[in-house]
């Protein structure tokens, strides 16, 4: 399911489309507020490492008005039992211009929020596969 | 967008674009340019006005979302050539220096002073807090707004 | 006769700004005006790839957009001061273009400008360049930028150093003495890099009339000649006697408008390119990007005391961050501004300072409020301070034991420095002893260690602080590296009805020229001072001008106005002994008249300008009129001084410094005008108080700066300071016909030592030594812990 563009689109919070251009590589329009600034970003979504039921990295770089963001997720898939997987994440980003100046305390409280809504999408997600 | 309001007890009827911020329709159409702007954030205050009788900061209202209302700016504070006591409290204590935060400065006292006309220093300082002065150091401002309150208090 | 020097005239420029009527340059409004937006770099450091304007070129009303590649991207700005290594190689001196060409430096260097009908339509555009960069590794921190393999900013050169420079005794003599001195007081820390934030953002308006081949720029400067000059000169080759620049009211400066800026001599440009006027004025994010900054310091200090706590050496290394490129007076801030304050006030026998002045990608640095005497005195009165805890003393009796003794300049000479300069005249133990006894030190360790049983922690910090001022003669600051002079223009032209126009050089953006100008011309005329009138700001007015900064407006260009007063005199003397039929050597001059001595027979000042304008009865070869500019080039610096004590209340469970009383003893020679001279050091001590408690400007490691905003920047508000309790000593100045000092920066110089004094005196008892600036609450909470 995650490996699914329409569902990623879905459930990435502030994407508005995700377009594919190669295998695992996307065209991004998203828009997010960060703190004070709200900004249009446009760029590429590229999954990279990807091994399937365990894990994969998505590279994200993404320009804008207000400021480039480049960030590195990685996410693990530990299997706990037959119907239960545990998802976990880590990630780094690098943000410039007035996201820079303006937001970057923030940041950090933007990611986790922004974790929250995909995750909290996620899981509706699979409610209503299932 | 046609809009109507009242300045300094001026009726205005004006065409603005939907995103023109009350300061720049201030400056910029009606050349009320002692409202200055000193930041992005409105965090700096210089460009305080009374928005029907509230200290307001007009950078961050839509000149569109004044309209129909009545707004006080520095320019009339003054009755001709005679001060508003805040104007003179501020000359005789020296509370302003470069005069780029006074027009902020003024209007906020009159809020501070509408809400609380015997207002403790604490007080003053606490009213002040959103608006910045970089010359005063703030000493000579708060004593121009005690100031202020007994002239308007006798 | 003196009815207005010594008295707290109230300001006659107040009216103006009071009913919203100033003349800032973004209040001026020419028709056909177009406006102005640039694009701005997002990266520290960058390789442009690509400029595409064509979708902003198609955009709604856009006049022209131009980039690095066009003809204005050949100027650059100049540096107006050269520092050389100091084996000799010469200072290196990057272009500093209009708009970047093929690297971009730090974060807001503007890359592209849009010229449009409307600022927002110019900013809508600007949105639409499109610029491709390829993202480089950056250097924010001086000392990183000279580690080996760090980026280079500019290519050109194997590492990022402008220069290096050293001042003082030969160091292996100091390195000696260190080795044998009997205590040793070592402090490294940053001088936190700061934005100056004058609340009025900078603006120009370029003005250029094809009729007449002249150009006008309305400019939001402290210094219009010498805009001018760098203008004309060097920036864009233009006829001089063919632009007048002028800046009439300034929203503040505190050092960031000195400089000769690109966005101005851009809209000058643009402005003939266009044929119509140009304006651009920054907003605050831009202003944090552009506006030079100031400090940034990284310093490593070591002071020697022998055992009774007398200092017996000073060695000092820093480096000093310049930025991507060397603003208009940049060098001369760590080195002569700055070493040259290494004496302090105290009889230190030998001194070595060493400067490296690395460029980083970063704003670049200049002089902010006090400009290198800040960062000298808060190292000198940190070390020392820690020396007395260290040393079980009292840190007002080390002071004492280290002062120079007092001397007037006159009878006693001035006092020669280990570090090239010559103090002028003081009384330094004067203004401690006045300040101690304003702040009631005999009983505060008492009250200190009650609070301390009732579990608040009280601090007391002291520091004091000599500043060099109106800098100068200019030959020597020539010799320094100075490419300008150092002199101001008076100019007084009194009117046939004896009113009288005076012009200055200098200029006021908040400290009061207009009345304290007229105040002594007043006096020095004997005229009422209505009949005076002061002007500045306007390059087609006066003559010539340095412009103010340094403090050196009234101990420079007020000497230059008394040059011309005593012309005037003096040619009026002449005139009056016609009128009067007496010789000039038996008239005296007072109360504005000339009077025969032991007569009733006089004439007034009045009559004798109507004399010289309507010249019938006339002194026989005198040419007529009464009106003369004066040149005044200083013998040398003044030296104001004083003592600034600081009492702190730290919040035990959150670190948060409240500061309780702030006591201020300066001594800035003779004062004009007492109340003008106590709003100076109000709010200098503000802005001090600003960079020990609240204020840095700080970057990440790709070097972006992460401060931009009033939201992520904090200065000082109302209710972060208290009441400022201001004192002074009063020690003429024995070089200026005024007796004048200077007290523009006396607040700011002092404050932020005596305020970190405190914090740590506070917390001494738990084994606090030095905490970093800014000391936020969470920094002085780490630091409580760290040692408990």
């Amino acid at each position: 399911m995650l490996n699914d563009p329409q569902v990623l689109a879905r459930i990435t919070p502030g994407i508005q489309t995700l377009e594919e251009v190669a295998p695992d590589h996307y065209k991004a329009v998203s828009e997010v507020k960060i703190g004070p600034v709200k900004g249009r970003f446009s760029g590429d979504l590229r999954i990279t490492d990807k091994n399937p039921e365990k894990s994969s990295v998505v590279e994200l770089n993404q320009q804008s008005k207000i400021g480039n963001a480049k960030a590195r997720i990685t996410m693990g898939l530990h299997a706990i039992d037959d119907s239960h997987t545990e998802i976990q994440y880590s990630g780094e980003a690098q943000v410039s211009g007035m996201l820079a100046r303006m937001g970057q305390r923030l940041i950090g409280g933007v990611v986790s929020s922004l974790s929250r809504q995909f995750f909290e999408a996620l899981a509706r997600e699979i409610n209503q596969e299932t | 967008m046609q809009i109507s309001l009242t300045i300094n007890g001026k009726s205005y009827s004006q065409e603005v674009e939907p995103r023109t911020s009350l300061a720049h329709f201030l400056r910029d159409t009606l050349d009320l340019t002692g409202t200055h702007i000193g930041c992005d954030t409105s965090s700096c205050g210089a460009c305080t006005v009374l928005l029907d009788g509230k200290a307001v900061k007009s950078c961050t209202v839509l000149a569109v979302q004044a309209d129909g209302s009545e707004i006080t700016t520095i320019e009339g504070m003054a009755n001709g050539d005679q001060l508003h006591p805040i104007q003179e409290a501020f000359q005789e204590n020296h509370g302003l220096q470069c005069g780029f935060c006074t027009p902020g400065m003024v209007m906020t006292a009159a809020d501070i002073l509408a809400n609380n006309p015997n207002p403790s220093e604490a007080d003053i300082r606490h009213g002040l807090e959103g608006n910045f002065c970089r010359c005063t150091g703030y000493h000579n401002i708060v004593k121009s707004i005690q100031h202020a309150a007994e002239k308007m208090n006798s | 006769m003196e009815n207005y020097i010594g008295k707290p005239i109230k300001r006659r420029e107040d009216t103006r700004f009071l009913k919203g009527a100033g003349r800032y340059t973004d209040d001026i409004k020419l028709p056909h005006m177009a406006h102005v937006a640039f694009v701005r770099s997002p990266y520290a450091h960058a390789k442009i790839l690509n400029i595409d304007t064509t979708a902003a070129a198609q955009a709604e009303g856009v006049i022209a957009i131009y980039t690095g590649a066009d003809e204005c991207g050949n100027f650059g700005v100049p540096c107006g001061w050269q520092v050389n290594f100091k084996n000799g190689d010469t200072m290196r001196e990057p272009q500093h273009p209009l708009l970047a060409k093929e690297k971009v430096r730090h974060v807001g260097e503007a890359v592209a400008v849009v010229v449009a009908e409307t600022q927002a339509l110019a900013r809508d555009a600007a949105e639409l360049v499109e610029v491709e960069y390829e993202e480089l590794p950056a250097v924010t921190n001086p000392k990183d930028a000279m580690q080996p393999g760090a980026p280079l900013v500019h290519d050109q050169w194997p590492d990022n150093a402008a220069f290096d420079w050293c001042i003082g005794n030969d160091r292996a003599e100091v390195e000696k003495a260190l080795e044998n001195a009997y205590h040793v007081t070592e402090l490294e820390f940053i001088n936190n890099r700061l934005a100056p934030n004058a609340i009025e953002p900078r603006s120009y308006i370029a003005d250029y009339n094809v009729n007449d081949d002249k150009w006008t720029l309305y400019t939001s400067t402290q210094n219009p000649h010498l805009i001018r000059l760098l203008l004309c000169a060097f920036t864009l080759g233009l006829p001089e006697h063919k632009v007048r620049v002028v800046s009439y009211d300034v929203g503040g400066g505190f050092g960031s408008k000195i400089y000769h800026y690109t966005e101005e001599a851009l809209v000058t440009w643009l402005s003939r390119q266009v044929g119509r006027p140009v304006k651009w004025t920054a907003d605050r994010s831009e202003a944090f990007m552009t506006d030079a900054h100031g400090r940034d310091h990284v310093v490593k200090s070591k002071m020697g005391f022998d055992k009774d706590g007398k200092i017996v050496a000073h060695l000092t290394d820093e480096y000093c961050a310049m930025g991507a490129y060397l603003s208009t007076f940049a060098p001369a801030i760590p080195t002569y501004l700055h070493g040259t304050l290494f004496q302090g006030l105290y009889t230190t026998p030998l001194i070595h300072l060493n400067v490296v002045a690395p460029f980083t990608h970063t704003v670049p640095v200049d002089a902010y409020r006090g400009a290198g005497r800040p960062e000298a005195t808060y190292l000198i009165e940190r070390l020392i301070s820690k020396a007395a805890i260290e040393m079980n003393m009292d840190p007002a009796e080390i002071r004492f034991k280290n002062f120079i003794p007092p001397f007037d300049g006159i009878n006693q000479p001035g006092y020669q420095t280990q570090v090239a300069l010559q103090y002028d005249s003081g009384n330094y133990a004067a203004a401690l002893e006045k300040a101690l006894e304003a702040a009631g030190y005999e009983n505060f360790r008492k009250e200190q260690e009650e609070a301390r049983q009732n579990g608040k922690l009280l601090g007391l910090g002291i520091s004091t602080w000599i500043e060099g001022c109106g800098i100068a003669p200019s030959a020597v600051v020539g010799a320094l590296g100075a490419r300008a002079g150092l002199y101001e223009v008076g100019h007084v032209r009194v009117q046939p009805t004896g009113k009288v126009t005076v012009y200055t050089g200098t200029h006021s953006h908040g400290q009061g020229h207009e009345t304290t100008f007229a105040q002594f011309v007043a006096d020095k005329l004997g005229i009422p001072i209505e009949d005076v009138d002061i002007e500045h700001g306007d390059t087609n007015e006066v003559a010539f001008g340095m412009g103010t900064y340094g403090s050196r407006s009234l101990a420079v260009g007020g000497s230059a106005i008394v040059k011309s007063i005593d012309k005037v005199l003096e040619k009026g003397a002449r005139i009056a002994a016609h009128k009067l039929e007496a010789a000039v050597e038996d008239l005296e001059y007072g109360d504005g008249k000339w009077t025969v001595k032991g007569t009733d027979k006089s004439i007034s000042f009045g009559d004798v300008a109507l004399t010289a304008y309507v010249p019938h009865d006339y002194p026989q070869g005198e040419e007529p009129g009464l009106d003369f500019s004066s040149f005044y080039d200083p013998v040398n610096f003044t030296f104001p001084f004083g003592a600034h004590i600081c009492i702190v209340e730290v919040d035990a469970d959150t670190g948060k410094v409240t500061i309780k009383r702030f006591i201020t003893v300066d001594d800035v020679g003779n004062i004009i005008n007492p109340m003008i001279v106590d709003g100076q050091i109000h709010g200098g001590v503000v802005q001090g108080i600003g960079q020990a408690l609240l204020e840095e400007v700080a970057y990440d490691e790709g070097g972006q700066m992460i401060t931009g905003s009033y939201m992520d920047y904090a200065m000082p508000r109302a209710d972060d300071v208290p009441f400022i309790e201001t004192h002074n000593t009063v020690t003429p100045c024995p070089h200026n016909p005024l007796g004048v000092k200077g007290a523009g920066e006396a607040g700011t110089i002092g404050a932020t030592p005596a305020v970190v004094n405190a914090v740590i005196d506070a917390l001494a008892h738990l084994g606090v030594r030095d905490i970093q600036m800014p000391l936020t609450p969470q920094r002085v909470w780490k630091a409580m812990q760290n040692n408990n």
